[in-house]
């Protein structure tokens, strides 16, 4: 049957990535629905219960300035916060939070239900509808179809899922989510490049079984962090600690006796695995001179003793895992509650997709999340809120969003995925990123706010906070670098304190003090009155002024060089390339550079010169080419510029 | 418009004439800089190329093409100089130091297709001809980086790329107790890639000798024959002198060819003075230039002084670091065996040469000495060749070495002292390619056992 009303987005799939691509196409005002097989598990968190960490935690500021949930939540659910890298440079430090699994998923959809112009529905999606290369709508298990122009497919790891527990493997979703065999062989038609992943997950222990008494504790950075730009540290719920304890040489022992059991070591498991997240199995193999390994143990929440021992993946068999969990410092008298595991499953190669995440072969189709083979809860909620974007001003006839490399990790993860492929599970470091030192936690707002707000997912509140901070920083700014001080004007105590040396011997403004890394912004007050946000402002301004001012200051330089190099690189990252491009008859490319660019189909220069293998020279061949193909070519209309940064893509807009 | 780019047009060699074309939005500046006003457009004009103090390069025809109008549909300056690799080399990098950059293979040719200055049919040939002058540009490349300079380059790589990782691990895996950075060993291994680095510059230093010439300093005290011997190196038959006298007081410029070899001569002043401060500005003057010298000719008057006493007090005052040739002139007066040091002597273990600027004799011995010092004659073991545009990238990884070593010092950003070993990686890959960020990654995770 057909169901009565028709959408504009539907999303399916209600995990990270789903409930943010729903959510941002609602606040855009797109009529959507949200898919999914299990209301009761909507922002479920199936693997460690965190949010945040290096480059995640940057992904989640940026969801956060688009307006997404993600932060949100996490302020309410958080039981431990942490600012990692505290001691390192604003670029890379990072908000982490255990966050209390039961609470998060109940901020999620108490967010999802209260959003205007979102639906949901519980079923499993079967099948798409799919006319003319456009989707038209999804049927579920009962045969309901529902019609939209726009579709988000987030199914996260249940294609082909397989389980291992030692060497015995049974197919299934995570968590025991049956697997779709229609929507999987209807989806390996539209995108069948796949490859095949593993992930893993550790056995949970009970943690009244433990004894702390003996293990390392870590407690909540104070001041506690907050991770939404809208977010008060009051609204936290009670804090927790972590533990830590270490793996030791008898644990090792048992593993390497039980390796032939092992499901990777026996060949059982053919997926690959993340290199920056190993089985405990895999690094006692790799590393055998380390003789110990970190093992945090977080709670999983307020209103339960059970504890996720992060460090322990495994998939050994059961009778293995317990023993050396036991072997482990505090965990003498462990009892588990669940055994770890690893879950192998598919994943499209995200080279099909375009920058927008459509797919290339199915208008209006997008995927989102862990089926492009990605990792973690944070890059699939980027993804999501990304594909969500795009999916509504699809359906609008509006050219994609396209955040820049330099303007957000989002960019930097949805160009490596659609750019470079992936061959192991896609986690964010904020080593990927180039223009790192841009791309911050304490400036997501500015970097994205304003472009939510023109794009309609930002709301009143947020828009009135971000500027009057906008306009705060600007005023201190000024006032800064026009405060001056003579020679002689600066007591001499101050500067033997906070200078540790004498005053500066010629005239300097209080912004060149700001920048001498022992000089903070609270030292500048006490020299010269205090800061220009008006009293009765809001309590979240001022210190996020403060560090604005102090982060501006400590990467002058460094800021005006990436902007250069930004510029010169502007007009290539502009220039689109045809979709109809042959690659195989370019003369004066070599074979490897045409297939290399034959597989990846990059939509910009730009692009095109981030494939591997693709050298400058090969780059020049190609504008050489692209100025024949536009004045030869039958589509002469695809010059122009790319996305929303320019003049419209006709292959995008002509539907 | 797009950047400004510089390059020889015509082929490298010791031609009559050289022709260096610039194209690009900034050309005009450019131009007026370097000559001093801009000649009228489409008209041969001659005109002195200035350095940066206003003295002459050279001097020649300047020709200047506006925007459309032009080779390559940009603004164009063409300057018509001496043939000859030094002084073409000295123009270009005073045009590098106006604001343009060296041109790809083939960006000219590019350019010109892209503005619609060539015809459609001419496509395909375009293509072909960057390929092909990569093509050339990267066999030359590798011709330059084969044996020791490729593999010397190729551990420097391996070194930063080892350094990133680390840095690089203590940022992003910071719950996995990877503390390098209050490490004293990162602080070494920074150190010892600058040690690796200048070694390596000074070896391709050598080897751009063969193709840029050598600045050779003649020193010594007032009347040890100085001017005499630089007139006698000038007036050698197999020497074309190319540039006229400088003009500061003290420091007589000559650029000079000898037997097809390069070489840039400056004549000083006696390093000591009554202390005029016209002299004491002299003097100065002649200190940076032996810095900066490939080789200082310390000139000793044989007959006056044959245990080289002039030496012995004034070696002190030489800057360290640069080789010296003690000279030891007018034997016609002093007799051709009177000046041998013995061992022992200061100066015993430094080459001397045995000359007379009067008559001329020993002059082929000094210019085969120099020749030798070059690397001009086989048997120069760590001559290295490398091209110019190798040089310039491995002065930036030097910059960013630096910048990095002080970031470390300051011990608040090791993203700073990512970000600095990430472009110094990037310069270095403008000779060997770059490095990706997942590349990178696989190091951090062969290296440390990551991930809890």
């Amino acid at each position: 049957m057909h169901f009565a009303q028709s959408f504009d987005v539907i999303v399916v799939g209600g995990g990270h990535a789903g409930t943010e691509a729903a959510l941002a196409a609602a606040r855009m005002g797109a009529a959507t629905l949200l898919l999914t097989h299990s209301i009761e598990t909507l922002g479920a968190m199936s693997c460690n219960p965190a949010i945040g960490g290096i480059g995640k935690g940057h992904l989640v500021r940026e969801i956060d300035a688009l307006g997404g949930a993600m932060a949100r939540a996490a302020d309410m659910a958080g039981i431990q916060f942490r600012t990692l890298n505290a001691s390192k440079g604003p670029a890379v430090r990072a908000t982490r939070a255990q966050a209390d699994r039961v609470l998060y998923r109940q901020a999620i959809r108490r967010l999802l239900e209260n959003q205007a112009g979102l639906s949901l529905f519980q079923q499993e999606a079967a099948d798409l509808v799919i006319e003319g290369g456009r989707v038209r709508g999804v049927v579920t298990l009962t045969g309901i179809v529902f019609q939209a122009a726009s579709v988000v497919l987030t199914v996260g790891t249940f294609l082909a899922g397989r389980i291992h527990v030692g060497l015995d493997n049974y197919a299934a979703g995570r968590a025991g989510d049956p697997p779709s065999l229609r929507l999987a062989q209807k989806l390996r038609e539209i995108a069948p490049r796949c490859g095949r992943l593993k992930t893993g997950t550790p056995p949970r222990i009970d943690g009244r079984s433990i004894d702390y008494s003996a293990l390392a504790i870590q407690h909540s950075d104070t001041p506690l962090p907050v991770f939404s730009f809208l977010g008060r540290a009051s609204e936290h719920p009670r804090q927790l600690p972590c533990h830590i304890t270490h793996t030791n040489e008898r644990t090792h022992a048992i593993i390497r006796a039980a390796l032939d059991r092992s499901p990777m070591f026996s060949g059982a498991i053919e997926g690959v695995g993340p290199r920056y997240c190993p089985s405990v199995e895999d690094k006692v193999h790799r590393f055998a001179d380390k003789s110990s390994h970190q093992v945090f143990i977080e709670p999983e929440g307020l209103d339960t003793h059970e504890v996720y021992p992060n460090g322990i993946s495994t998939s050994l068999p059961f009778d293995v895992q317990q023993e050396l969990v036991r072997s482990i410092r505090g965990f003498e008298h462990a009892h588990l509650t669940r055994p770890g595991y690893a879950i192998e499953y598919d994943f499209f190669d995200p080279r099909d997709l375009k920058a927008s995440l459509e797919t290339k072969s199915v208008a209006g189709l997008f995927f989102a999340g862990q089926i492009n083979g990605t990792t973690g809860y944070e890059e699939a909620a980027a993804q999501g809120v990304l594909a969500g974007i795009n999916a509504t001003l699809a359906r609008r006839g509006a050219p994609p969003w396209l955040p820049a490399r330099s303007e957000a990790y989002i960019g930097v993860l949805v160009d490596d995925l659609v750019t470079r492929g992936t061959a192991e599970p896609y986690r964010m470091f904020t080593s990927r990123a180039e223009h790192r030192l841009l791309l911050r936690e304490d400036n997501a707002d500015a970097r994205l706010t304003p472009r939510g707000r023109e794009l309609g997912l930002v709301g009143d509140d947020r828009w009135t906070l971000f500027e009057a901070k906008r306009a705060a920083i600007a005023g201190e700014l000024a006032r800064l670098q026009a405060r001056r001080f003579k020679p002689g004007q600066i007591p001499e105590d101050w500067a033997q304190r906070v200078l540790r040396g004498p005053a500066p011997g010629r005239e300097v403004s209080a912004f060149e003090l700001l920048r001498r890394p022992e000089v903070h912004y609270q030292a500048l007050i006490e020299l010269d009155g205090a800061l220009a946000i008006q009293p009765q402002a809001d309590d979240r301004l001022a210190p996020q002024v403060v560090r604005d001012l102090e982060v501006q200051a400590s990467y002058t330089g460094y800021i005006e060089r990436a902007a250069e190099e930004i510029e010169r690189s502007r007009r290539q990252e502009h220039t689109p390339l045809p979709d109809d491009l042959d690659y195989g008859s370019l003369t004066g490319l070599s074979n490897e550079v045409r297939q290399q660019l034959a597989a990846v189909r990059p939509a910009t220069l730009g692009q095109a010169a981030r494939v591997p293998g693709v050298t400058p020279a090969a780059v020049s061949i190609l504008l050489v080419h692209l100025r024949r193909h536009r004045e030869r070519g039958p589509d002469a209309g695809t010059v122009g510029t790319v996305g929303t940064r320019g003049a419209a893509d006709p292959a995008r807009t002509a539907r | 418009m797009s950047d400004t780019i510089v390059a020889a047009a015509t082929p490298p060699g010791r031609g009559g004439i050289a022709i260096v074309r610039v194209s690009g939005a900034a050309v005009r500046e450019i131009g007026e800089r370097l000559l001093g006003q801009l000649p009228q457009p489409r008209i041969a004009t001659t005109a002195q190329f200035r350095d940066r103090d206003g003295n002459a390069i050279d001097h020649g025809l300047a020709l200047y093409f506006p925007a459309p109008q032009s080779y390559t549909g940009e603004h164009v300056l063409e300057l018509h100089g001496h043939g000859g690799p030094v002084l073409v080399e000295a123009l270009i990098r005073r045009l590098l130091e106006l604001g343009a950059r060296r041109a790809h293979p083939g960006e000219f040719t590019q350019r010109a297709y892209l503005n619609a200055k060539l015809d459609l049919a001419q496509a395909e040939a375009v293509a072909d001809l960057i390929d092909a002058a990569s093509d050339a540009a990267a066999r030359a490349a590798l011709r330059s980086l084969e044996g020791e300079f490729s593999s010397r380059v190729l551990s420097l790589s391996q070194t930063l790329g080892e350094l990133r990782a680390q840095v690089e691990a203590a940022i992003d895996f910071a719950d996995e107790q990877i503390d390098v950075l209050s490490d004293t060993a990162l602080g070494a291994r920074l150190e010892a890639a600058t040690t690796q680095l200048a070694a390596l510059s000074a070896a391709s230093r050598q080897g751009r000798l063969l193709t840029e010439g050598m600045t050779v300093v003649i020193a010594g005290r007032p009347n040890a024959g100085k001017s005499s011997l630089l007139n006698r190196l000038a007036g050698h038959d197999a020497a074309i002198v190319t540039a006229t006298p400088g003009t500061t007081r003290d420091l007589l410029r000559e650029r000079i060819v000898l037997d097809g070899m390069p070489l840039h001569v400056l004549d000083t002043a006696g390093l000591r003075s009554a202390g005029d401060e016209i002299e004491a500005e002299g003097i100065r003057r002649a200190r940076a230039a032996m810095a900066a010298a490939d080789r200082i000719l310390f000139v000793i008057d044989a007959a006056d002084d044959p245990h080289a006493a002039a030496f012995v007090e004034e070696q002190a005052l030489l800057p360290t670091g640069v080789p010296v040739t003690l000279v030891f002139n007018k034997i016609d007066l002093a007799g051709n065996d009177a000046a041998a040091l013995e061992s022992g002597d200061v100066g015993a273990d430094l080459p001397s040469v045995r000359l007379s600027a009067l008559t001329g004799a020993g002059l082929d011995t000094l210019a085969s000495h120099m020749k030798g010092c070059m690397g001009f004659e086989a048997g120069a073991t760590d001559v290295l060749s490398a091209r110019a545009r190798h040089l310039d990238a491995l002065t930036r990884v030097d910059q960013h070495l630096a910048q990095a070593a002080q970031q470390l010092a300051a011990r608040n950003a090791p993203e700073l002292v990512a970000e600095e070993l990430r472009r110094a990686q990037l310069a270095l890959g403008e000779i060997v390619g770059t490095e990706s960020s997942d590349e990178l990654l696989g190091r951090i995770f062969s290296r440390f056992c990551i991930g809890k």
